[in-house]
């Protein structure tokens, strides 16, 4: 008992630090990449070729000044970024290793719960800092993440219906001789899109509009507050993109390409952020409502068929 | 008079004329406009199916994507700064020097040109006559937080005394600092006299 | 079960003690009226921030809702459908969709969906 409990903690702090590494890398892979499409240089210096970049400033942040605003609710402003860190951590518990993890039946379920409560972390980060930009960063954020929520969930479920479970594991089993990104395309993409308006990207970033908002809801953070801020918004970004090379890309964990897969995913999260400028507000409502939605629905519609047809093919 | 009359509207004729051939000209390429607008958008088939494969399958978007990914594998226009500067013009105005004769004699003479030009007022000077009877300044202070480095001073001076050098790299950490007087003006010139030297040579042409 | 409330409770204490960490970290803490006042490109905040803001978050909000709930209803559809006869499965969750869409056509005419207008 006491042998077991103690592997699954060695394994979930080993699975917590091993994303909080990625991030940071991600991070240095984000500063680099952009440099590179501005035609100049990331950062070069720190380290070998900037490599230990992300960690001097994960030190800078730690060890810089924390500032109070005195308008603001305290405990709801100190704790919203720790609440924010702690989801998108949670959130990799669904992570479909075969052994020595948790075997989620309803794995999926289990993200829809995390990526919702994510709402709650922005709101009360915007809301609780008593600032009016950190309002209207706050109010945005609420309404564009909702909306792509429902699209998001609605997609999911069209997957969910050909596949018949809500366990990651089993996809694995469904995409053994085709990937669903092959038959599946445009859904693939509405998918992607609506992973970048929920994690607040760049097309998408109005949560973080910074020629209008300044930061947006994290205009108040200063140096811990921040970084943990940051720091779950890129891993909800790295979890995304696992989640579409489960989903779309045969999700085969155990081999070593998966992970490169993930990592062009993450990639791609950049490359985007490099090429495209930012949305109008009310488009961006336009194509959560009145364009996803109903393609999202319809396509439901169609699963269902599809998967009807499946189950009388094979009973 | 009447034959001179005629002959001097003959002489100014095409004079009056001229215009008004270059109005029928006007009006001649005003008949085919350009149009400007957007033009409407083709109703073919071909072109709706084109409209709509472009929508659905995001080319446009793809394509957008492809240039940054071009960029990417471009050379970065970046130079290290502190290891590798960039070129500097012989016109380049930098930090302000006072520079000397080859004999050791400043140059300056208290003429107060620069002082009386300067827009931002960051110059003074008192002057005195020296014991040798040559007029020269007592005092010579910029105030380098009040420069606005347009060179007005340099091409005041008669006698290339005070000049604006190459050096752009004099920041510090406190105000004081930057309030330069005489000795720390004639030191930068002794210390940048060969480059102040050959930017006033390669520009001597111009002056 | 418990090693997974267990896991969950780690995790929470280890985001806390981070936070908790960058506090103990933050080497200097001068306090200044003007850097603790709300953030606003160098003046006093003419306003309070707890304004009553636009509507459409709202209706937003509540057009989420009602999707939310229905899609709250279609999550156990997958897996009962092992469980139950197929014919009343197909015509109910055929239906539900059905409705949904219709539903959301009709708030589209409405205009409900409306952002600015």
């Amino acid at each position: 008992m006491f042998k077991e409990i103690f592997g699954l903690f060695i394994i979930f702090i080993l699975l917590v630090i091993f994303v909080m590494v990625g991030v940071a890398f991600l991070t240095l892979l984000e500063r680099k990449v952009l440099g590179y499409i501005h035609i100049r240089k990331g950062p070069n210096s720190v380290g070998f070729i900037g490599i230990l970049q992300p960690f001097s400033d994960a030190i800078k942040l730690f060890t810089s000044e924390q500032a109070f605003p005195f308008l603001s609710n305290y405990l709801c402003y100190y704790f919203a970024p720790v609440f924010s860190l702690f989801l998108s951590l949670l959130v990799w518990f669904v992570i479909p290793y075969f052994t020595g993890f948790i075997s989620f039946e309803l794995g999926l379920l289990f993200f829809l719960c995390c990526t919702s409560l994510g709402v709650y972390t922005v709101m009360i980060a915007g809301w609780s800092s008593n600032s009016n930009y950190a309002l209207l960063g706050g109010l945005r954020a609420v309404a564009q993440t909702i909306s792509y929520e429902v699209s998001l969930a609605l997609i999911l479920l069209s997957f969910v219906f050909l596949v018949g479970s809500y366990n990651l594991m089993m996809f694995y089993d469904f995409q053994v001789y085709i990937w669903m990104i092959f038959f599946t395309f445009p859904l693939s993409m509405v998918w992607f899109t609506s992973c970048l308006a929920e994690t607040n990207r760049t097309p998408f970033d109005f949560a973080e509009g910074e020629s209008e908002l300044v930061s947006g809801f994290n205009v108040e953070y200063s140096s811990g507050g921040f970084a943990l801020i940051f720091l779950a918004e890129y891993a909800s970004i790295l979890f995304m993109s696992m989640l579409f090379c489960i989903i779309f890309l045969g999700s085969d964990i155990n081999s070593m390409f998966f992970y490169f897969s993930l990592s062009f995913l993450s990639f791609m999260f950049i490359w985007v952020r490099g090429t495209m400028p930012r949305f109008r507000y009310d488009k961006l409502m336009y194509l959560a409502w009145k364009s996803f939605l109903p393609l999202s629905l319809n396509y439901l519609l169609f699963f269902l068929g599809i998967s009807i047809y499946l189950f009388l093919l094979l009973v | 008079m009447a034959a001179l009359k005629l002959y001097s509207i003959s002489k100014i004729a095409p004079q009056l004329l001229r215009p008004m051939t270059h109005f029928s000209v006007v009006c001649h390429t005003r008949n085919s406009y350009k149009y400007v607008n957007a033009a409407e958008r083709s109703m073919d088939m071909k072109d709706i199916t084109d409209r709509a494969a472009q929508t659905m399958f995001w080319s446009e978007l793809f394509r957008g994507l492809g240039v940054t990914l071009g960029h990417i594998f471009k050379e970065p226009a970046t130079i290290n700064y502190p290891f590798e500067k960039g070129p500097l013009s012989p016109r380049f105005r930098g930090e302000h020097a006072l520079r000397r004769y080859p004999s050791g004699e400043e140059r300056c003479i208290a003429c107060k040109l620069c002082e009386a030009i300067c827009p931002a007022q960051a110059i003074t000077i008192e002057a005195e006559e020296r014991a040798d009877g040559s007029r020269r300044t007592t005092r010579y202070d910029i105030d380098m937080t009040k420069c606005i480095y347009c060179g007005f001073c340099q091409e005041a001076c008669p006698v290339d005394a005070i000049v604006e050098g190459p050096n752009f790299e004099f920041s510090t950490e406190t105000h004081e600092e930057l309030l330069y007087n005489k000795e720390k003006l004639l030191n930068n010139g002794d210390k940048w006299e060969s480059e102040i030297a050959s930017n006033i040579h390669a520009d001597h042409l111009y002056r | 079960m418990l090693l997974t409330s267990y896991s969950i409770m780690m995790i929470m204490m280890l985001s806390t003690i981070i936070m908790m960490l960058a506090t103990m970290l933050s080497k200097k803490q001068i306090e200044d009226r003007e850097k603790s006042s709300p953030f606003e490109c160098g003046f006093d905040p003419k306003s309070s921030a707890r304004l009553p803001f636009s509507l459409r978050f709202f209706l937003i909000a509540v057009i989420f809702l009602i999707f939310d709930v229905e899609i709250a209803l279609l999550l156990p559809m997958t897996i009962i459908m092992y469980t139950s006869s197929i014919m009343m499965w197909t015509i109910i969750s055929t239906a539900f969709l059905l409705i949904l869409l219709s539903g959301l056509y009709h708030e589209w005419n409405q205009g409900s969906l409306e952002w600015a207008s």
